[in-house]
């Protein structure tokens, strides 16, 4: 069989690709349509409709033209702009993982007890600056490469909200306030990790078996790396656009201002900013900068903000339930959120 | 969605994020900062995009029945909508519509004493700048200055005789911005909501500290209007917090 050796490897074997390949890491459900239908699935050039219909109606009716449509679309495109960086960083490792990560050697580097797989994937989360777009196609790999499913959700958990970008960005939002910085950092850790024990004794490998397809290799390594970057991107960004759609649309619907009126319940408090950090959206790298704009809350309650937001939120779920299915986002975003909230309370408790 | 599809929505994304960063417009929607990571990430596109393509025409010509098989789920074509957005409603950044929902900035405190000002004359500074100055400075350097700041307008019924200039402050993205907020009186001739100006005015201390008021703070930094010079957009059009 042909391989990296000679220099153009990349178009050289594009069609020694077969489907075992393909379908690795993805949703049936999604291709159960694509497949078989060769007449009906949709070309490239159905590209091309959707944009003649954005220019015709362009201008042409009133409502486009509406304050709120404006908004809505300013708020979409921007948390899909934002996002897309850190997503290409995200299947640029993962493209990495599939092509030069075997299995062999995830079992020589990740500790097989999760008593140490564990902690050490949620430290491990410190060496991914940028905010969840990214981890969440990491973490669908490292499965699949083999990496015990709890090590990988541990690390999923916990790289967007203790790397160092963020930590810096809630320092400078929280000037003074060096305490807050390192709730978050522990809180999220603790929650990070409490999160990959758990699955690590539930061990259900059914919840995550569209991930664990076997998986040969075939072409080079460098094509191999081109077409799980290419179908990671294209699969977390579909799920990435329409979180952001969900986002943008509840920005809207729930305004950040009509809040004032639960800010001396602490329970309440408490519980309105696990639902805002759901909500909003916001990245992790940001949000410390929305929750320093509302000082009538209790620092607890904000820091519930900040831990709860990078592990869970509209867009993740709907990410979630893209690349890992969505039987395991149905039960592991409500784990999440307990936890996340426990969590951050307990170390508010404490530190704060 | 087979591969030639793959190819050309990534094409797609790459082109339009390329636009955004060519004409600027990028700057409505993320903070500068994110220039280099954007640059980036769009190169990575186009190329991959390409490859892809290339790929999928080799594809086609050799083995046919390849070419047709799906290599990426459907959900992927939901990559287009950000581009049909862009081209039917031309979204330009936060205004005055995002300023009604959400709460202004309210400046943390700032620690004491604050760089001095420049001896004399106008004082160019930025909306942030000043409302931390006006609500923690001890001094109250800003009493009596001539200061120039530079916003968009927001009209409000309860500021009959002027405005709230407005600028928003984003770390991020546009999702998350904060409207910073002077109310701007005595501007003369009423202005259109989101109209950029550059205003020069001198800042109305309050009758008691805006941080020693009774019970919740209320934080309006009022200023008068000397000048007000139409503006275009400026090339940042968000102050970034950091």
């Amino acid at each position: 069989m042909p391989s990296t050796e000679d220099g153009t490897p990349v178009l050289e074997h594009a069609h020694d690709h077969d489907h075992a390949h393909a379908d690795h890491l993805h949703d049936h459900d999604h291709d159960h349509h694509d497949h078989g239908s060769g007449r009906f699935a949709l070309g490239p050039w159905s590209l091309l409709l959707p944009i003649f219909a954005a220019l015709l109606l362009r201008n042409r009716i009133g409502w486009f033209e509406g304050e709120t449509v404006r908004l809505w679309s300013t708020l979409f495109v921007s948390v899909c702009v934002q996002a897309v960086p850190f997503l290409v960083l995200g299947v640029v490792i993962s493209g990495l993982i599939a092509a030069f990560v075997s299995p062999d050697l995830v079992e020589r580097l990740v500790p097989k007890r999760p008593v140490f797989a564990v902690p050490s994937a949620g430290l491990a989360g410190m060496a991914l600056p940028g905010c969840e777009c990214g981890s969440v196609p990491i973490a669908g790999r490292l499965v699949s490469a083999g990496t015990p499913p709890a090590a990988a959700l541990t690390f999923l958990l916990a790289a967007p909200a203790i790397n160092p970008v963020v930590l810096i960005s809630t320092a400078v939002a929280f000037p003074g306030e060096g305490r807050l910085v390192l709730a978050r950092f522990l809180a999220s850790l603790i929650a990070a990790m409490a999160v990959g024990s758990w699955w690590a004794r539930r061990n259900d490998e059914s919840l995550l078996a569209q991930l664990r397809h076997e998986h040969e290799r075939e072409g080079s390594r460098w094509s191999e790396f081109i077409d799980v970057a290419a179908r990671d991107l294209v699969h977390a960004g579909g799920y990435l656009v329409l979180g952001a759609m969900a986002a943008a649309t509840l920005q809207l619907i729930v305004p950040r201002s009509a809040l004032d009126v639960v800010a001396d319940n602490e329970l309440l408090s408490v519980l309105m900013f696990a639902g805002l950090a759901i909500l909003l959206s916001i990245c992790s790298e940001a949000d410390a900068f929305v929750a320093a704009g509302l000082p009538q809350f209790s620092l607890t309650s904000r820091l519930v903000f900040l831990v709860v937001g990078p592990v869970i939120d509209l867009k993740l779920v709907a990410m979630h339930a893209g690349v890992f299915g969505r039987r395991f986002a149905a039960i592991f975003a409500p784990v999440t959120l307990l936890v996340a909230v426990i969590s951050a309370v307990v170390i508010g408790q404490v530190l704060l | 969605m087979n591969r030639l599809g793959r190819g050309a929505i990534m094409m797609c994304l790459g082109v339009v994020l390329g636009r955004l960063l060519w004409t600027g417009g990028f700057g409505w929607f993320v903070q500068q900062r994110m220039r280099w990571p954007l640059i980036l990430a769009t190169v990575v596109l186009l190329i991959l995009g390409g490859i892809e393509c290339v790929r999928a025409v080799n594809e086609e010509r050799d083995a046919p029945d390849k070419a047709a098989r799906s290599v990426a789920p459907s959900i992927g074509w939901m990559l287009i909508l950000p581009l049909v957005v862009l081209l039917s409603v031309a979204p330009t950044g936060l205004g005055a519509a995002a300023a009604d929902r959400v709460d202004a900035y309210v400046p943390t405190e700032q620690n004491n004493p604050f760089e001095p000002l420049p001896e004399s004359g106008l004082v160019e500074m930025r909306v942030f700048d000043f409302l931390d100055r006006a609500v923690w400075d001890k001094e109250r350097s800003l009493e009596g200055r001539e200061v120039r700041l530079e916003g968009l307008v927001v009209n409000d019924p309860d500021i009959p005789d002027g405005f709230r200039l407005t600028r928003f402050s984003v770390s991020c993205c546009a999702a998350d911005g904060i409207p910073l907020q002077v109310a701007l009186r005595d501007t003369g001739a009423p202005l259109k909501n989101d109209t950029w100006v550059i205003a020069d005015v001198v800042w109305l201390p309050p009758a008691v500290p805006y941080t020693e008021t009774e019970g919740e703070w209320v934080i309006e930094a009022e200023v008068r209007a000397l000048q007000i010079a139409p503006a275009g957009v400026p090339n940042d059009p968000y102050e970034s917090p950091y």
